[in-house]
């Protein structure tokens, strides 16, 4: 078993429901090949550095697992599969340090995770489908302030 | 490097601080050895040392392919400070 940190970035036109589908599509992916979840985190809707297939944001998902190096290669074939997957990124944490920086990114995320809980979770959902709703709109105006900063 | 380096010593920054391990969705944190035009700023500009430079090299690359900062910025490009993330 090896650790590994995947991060997702799913299509920003999908309604909510269907991102957090897609989700729970990807854990699943991860779990039937035998790995071990230890930590998810959601970034939710950002916008893109630059634009992937003319999408201008998506919607961040982390994932922290542990899993058998051979069984990756399925999981990125599965992944390709998918189409509302704008991009995955695959981290291999492999020596002692890291190892290390990867319990406390997992911590991290529990953490985040669990003050998340305490507020409402319903937080979460909403803010995703208004950013994916109005995308043309709320672009311009930061991005003129940030360059008045 | 001439111009800076008379009213600045070089040291590394990331070793003052010790920094172990860079995480690559902290994109704030690697602004610092990204010029205006995102590309990695040489080892002696910043006078980062040589194992903090490998590794934020290989971190800016990772924030790169997750599209959490640019390749590139053109003209056009360049007001929109994409570091700025927007929700």
């Amino acid at each position: 078993m090896r650790h590994y940190e995947n991060l997702v970035i799913v299509k920003p036109t999908l309604t909510a429901e269907e991102i957090q589908a897609n989700v729970k599509a990807i854990e699943e992916v991860i779990t039937s090949n035998g790995g071990e979840i230890a930590a998810t985190s959601a970034m939710g809707m950002r916008k893109l550095a630059y634009p992937i297939e003319k999408n201008e944001r998506g919607y961040y998902h982390v994932i922290y697992y542990s899993i058998a190096p051979s069984s990756i290669a399925e999981i990125e074939r599965r992944f390709r599969i998918n189409e509302e997957l704008l991009r995955f990124v695959t981290i291999k944490y492999d020596t002692n340090r890291e190892i290390k920086a990867w319990n406390s990114l997992v911590e991290k995320a529990n953490k985040a995770a669990a003050t998340q809980a305490e507020t409402p979770a319903a937080e979460e959902a909403p803010v995703a489908e208004e950013a994916a709703v109005e995308t043309p709109a709320t672009e311009e105006a930061p991005a003129t302030e940030a360059a008045a900063e | 490097m001439s111009e800076k380096r008379k009213y600045k010593k070089r040291y590394c920054k990331y070793c003052e601080s010790k920094v172990d391990f860079m995480d690559y969705k902290e994109v704030a944190s690697l602004r610092f050895s990204l010029s205006e035009r995102y590309k990695i700023m040489p080892r002696r500009l910043t006078g980062n040392c040589k194992r903090h430079q490998d590794m934020i090299t290989v971190v800016i690359k990772r924030a790169r392919a997750a599209a959490l900062v640019p390749y590139t910025v053109t003209r056009k490009q360049v007001v929109t400070a994409p570091f700025e993330n927007l929700r």
